[in-house]
């Protein structure tokens, strides 16, 4: 019984678990202050100690990446933190952008593993 | 008398007892999670041979993926087909490597092994049931022909995504 219960509480303390998320979904775009220019509002919450770093980046149908404006292109963002984010893109541009996403930037490693990296997309919901 | 019982009813008047209620509120919002719960790691079995298979001394790379909102996403993940760091290599290296679906939270989800799309080096997964999914990518890597891989350390990233349908 207590060695049952010393190998659960093992568990939970040794394993360290990491993860990326990023909301809304489905993200809308709306007019910005800056006229011909839409704006999305994005939020990324990073759980993951092993990364500071987070990518933005914007895509059509295709993945093909599309130009985009934001505070940074990079965002760095503390362990178990959230911050906001907002993604600005040209009007005649809002048609094609499909996706918004966040990649890890993972660390170069001294050691023989295989690093993962984690992406998130949300999808730009257009107006009909 | 008349001053105690004054000040006893000044006393009842004056202290209002109020009983406020406080609510927690919470918001659940589609959402997709991805958690890196094992990063693989490279045994070497052999003078030529990388591989995360735990019979050749590696470790499988174990990924959890949460989705709060049924059939929302969609899971890739892209097995490495080249080092991001390596000592010079000159000679190919051919690449093998797969993602399948390990624990699950939700009995029916074991179906999305079946339903997997794998071309390249790329598996993809349509998360049509909400709750968590564990997949393992395993990868192995083998130098020229049958030679010996330089000394130094090898790295490789895996890609694990999360894409909004």
């Amino acid at each position: 019984m207590y060695s049952k219960i010393i190998i659960a509480l093992g568990f939970v303390f040794c394993t360290s678990l990491n993860a990326h998320e990023m909301t809304p979904t489905y993200p809308k775009l709306v007019p910005s202050y800056i006229e011909g220019v839409s704006v999305a509002k994005m939020k990324l919450f990073n759980r993951r100690n092993d990364v500071e770093y987070y990518e933005i980046g914007v895509f059509t149908n295709n993945w093909k990446a599309l130009p985009f404006a934001s505070t940074t292109k990079v965002i760095k963002i503390g362990y178990n933190k959230a911050k906001l984010f907002e993604v600005y893109i040209r009007s005649r541009d809002v048609a094609k952008a499909v996706y918004i996403c966040t990649e890890s930037k993972v660390y170069k490693s001294t050691e023989q593993v295989t690093l993962i990296s984690s992406r998130i997309c949300s999808k730009i919901k257009q107006d009909k | 008398m008349i001053k105690k019982l004054a000040t006893a009813i000044l006393l009842m008047s004056a202290s209002s007892a109020l009983a406020v209620d406080s609510p927690i509120q919470g918001q659940v919002q589609s959402k997709c999670s991805v958690w890196t719960e094992t990063s693989g790691v490279y045994g070497h079995p052999l003078p030529y041979k990388l591989s995360t298979t735990p019979a050749d001394g590696g470790v499988k790379a174990s990924i959890r993926i949460d989705v709060a909102q049924a059939d929302y996403y969609k899971a890739k993940f892209t097995h490495p087909n080249s080092f991001s760091s390596s000592p010079t290599l000159n000679d190919s290296v051919a690449w093998t490597g797969s993602t399948i679906v390990g624990q699950v939270s939700v009995a029916g989800m074991s179906a999305y092994e079946a339903a997997k799309v794998t071309y390249n080096n790329v598996t993809e997964f349509n998360l049509t049931l909400a709750g968590s999914t564990w997949f393992t990518v395993s990868s192995t890597a083998q130098y020229g022909s049958t030679k010996s891989l330089p000394a130094g350390n090898y790295t490789a990233i895996i890609k694990a995504e999360c894409i909004a349908k």
